[in-house]
């Protein structure tokens, strides 16, 4: 009886935190492309170092871009950005979701980025996945995975 | 009266100002545009719609996105071993979603079959409006175009299988009128429509489209459409839908390689050469027996050389490797399976296109 009545309030201790935190935690979902993406895409990256450094490698080619530049000096602290994403990035090639920022759509909605903008974005990650030595079929993996969020983050 | 016209000068000086003005610098600064991800719009093709060589994708032309416009010119050569090919080109996308086209095409024929028949219509002095040129006649088309996107995203919704969808038009205008009637076909000038899906299939680098397109071309109307008996007679000119496919693998960012598959009809299939009674069927070849037979030696006969400007359409096939260096312009090689074309067999060559976007 008292086993039960434990068992009873860890779950209920359980479900109210699994609650609170899925707005909070993990923010976003890993996204469903079709056919999917290769197994060994994360791996190929280089695993987790290798996806933190083309995460580096993506805002440095971001910051030198006059085209989006301003809108991470203005809006987002280049260092958390490169964390975070390091973490979606992870997530969508197959790692575990350990993504601790916000929801593409909660974090884009008032930036007004253009569909311009955002591809000079992808243009960053392919030049990252260059400067990385990452395959152009490896990178392909990423942008597979990352593209379905266009539409939350594209908003004018 | 003087001082009237000069007004209406000034009037028209005025308007041309304004809309130059509005051109280059309001408008024209905020539109332009391109934001748009390497050879996601297509190359140019010989209709001049973006797409593979021969097969128009649902992909709006030039590099704007759905903010801006963005165009651009293209040249293309073809070298078959009985023909050579100009096109000469442009195409603008207006926001991602509307493209409009141009291209003046030119085929320059290399055949002694039909030289010969030129020469001896003109030896002989029968002017029977054959279109024909003893040193090499040329074909003229104009292709005017115009496509819609209607939904769907070949690019971005790689979650979803619904493909970029587009129909799209084309106006063909052949102007060497002549010629087209003496190949046996109906008419000179026609419309044709397609319809276009395309995806991009990342997980396998890939790019996927399919193309029906619903026409009566002959060779893409570059010898007419539809078709006629001898005398220009029991002319039938019925569309058809016909099937086309092309497929790029993407080995770099801006370099594909890929296969085109294009189905055509085959009006003309045995459809003689039609010279009026210059080469009348009736066994001895018409005006042209003894001519031909002193000409050439009595080597052949025009019974021959009747039979030898009998005609043949084939399914187009290619392969092409697409380059872009930069987003102001590409270069694409192909080479072409395009079968038999009018009276010559196996028709197969080199292709050769630059396409400069602005």
């Amino acid at each position: 009886m008292k086993a039960f009545t434990r068992n009873l309030m860890l779950g209920a201790a359980l479900s109210m935190s699994a609650l609170v935190a899925t707005p909070s935690f993990a923010a976003e979902e890993k996204t469903q492309p079709i056919l999917g993406i290769t197994s060994s895409a994360l791996e190929e990256f280089g695993g987790r170092e290798g996806v933190r450094a083309w995460v580096e490698s993506l805002f440095y080619y971001i910051m030198l871009d006059n085209r989006i530049a301003p809108i991470f000096r203005e809006f987002g602290n280049v260092e958390r950005q490169t964390f975070l994403n390091t973490q979606l990035e992870i997530m969508v090639l197959g790692g575990p979701n350990e993504y601790q920022g916000a929801s593409m759509s909660a974090a884009h909605a008032d930036l007004g980025i253009t569909m311009a903008q955002f591809n000079a974005v992808v243009e960053a990650a392919y030049n990252a996945c260059e400067r990385n030595v990452i395959k152009y079929h490896t990178c392909n993996q990423l942008i597979n995975a990352l593209a379905p969020f266009t539409a939350d983050i594209v908003t004018r | 009266m003087k001082g009237s016209k000069g007004s209406g000068t000034r009037w028209i000086k005025g308007l041309a100002f304004a809309a130059l003005s509005m051109v280059s610098s309001h408008s024209w600064a905020g539109l332009y545009d391109d934001g748009k991800v390497f050879l996601t719009g297509g190359v140019f093709t010989v209709d001049g719609a973006g797409g593979g060589g021969a097969v128009p994708w649902a992909t709006i032309t030039g590099y704007e996105t759905r903010d801006g416009i963005n165009g651009g010119v293209g040249f293309t050569y073809v070298q078959l071993p009985n023909y050579s090919l100009n096109f000469l080109g442009g195409s603008i996308g207006f926001f991602d979603r509307f493209e409009l086209s141009y291209v003046n095409t030119k085929l320059s024929t290399n055949l002694g079959n039909v030289d010969t028949v030129a020469l001896v219509a003109s030896v002989l002095n029968v002017d029977n409006n054959l279109g024909l040129d003893p040193n090499g006649s040329n074909l003229h088309m104009e292709t005017y175009g115009a496509k819609l996107r209607l939904f769907g995203d070949a690019v971005y919704t790689s979650d979803s299988y619904l493909p970029q969808t587009a129909i799209g038009a084309f106006y063909k205008v052949n102007s060497t009128k002549e010629f087209v009637k003496t190949l046996s076909a109906a008419e000179d000038k026609d419309w044709e429509a397609y319809m276009a899906f395309t995806k991009v299939f990342f997980r396998y680098s890939t790019l996927v489209n399919l193309t029906v397109r619903y026409t009566s071309a002959n060779q893409i109307g570059l010898t007419g459409f539809g078709s006629c008996d001898n005398g220009h007679r029991n002319c039938n000119n019925d569309k058809e839908f016909r099937v086309e496919f092309s497929t790029a693998y993407l080995l770099q960012k801006n370099f594909a390689i890929g296969g085109e598959y294009q189905q055509h009809g085959n009006q003309q299939k045995n459809k003689p050469v039609d010279t009026g009674d210059l080469l009348a069927g009736d066994g001895n070849g018409g005006l042209l027996n003894p001519i031909v037979g002193g000409l050439v030696g009595g080597v052949i006969g025009a019974t021959n050389l009747r039979d030898s400007l009998v005609q043949n359409e084939s399914d187009w096939y290619d392969v092409f490797a697409a380059y872009a260096p930069s987003k102001n312009y590409s270069i694409t090689i192909a080479y072409l399976f395009l079968g038999d074309i009018a009276v010559a067999r196996e028709q197969n060559g080199l292709y050769l296109s630059l396409h400069a976007t602005f």
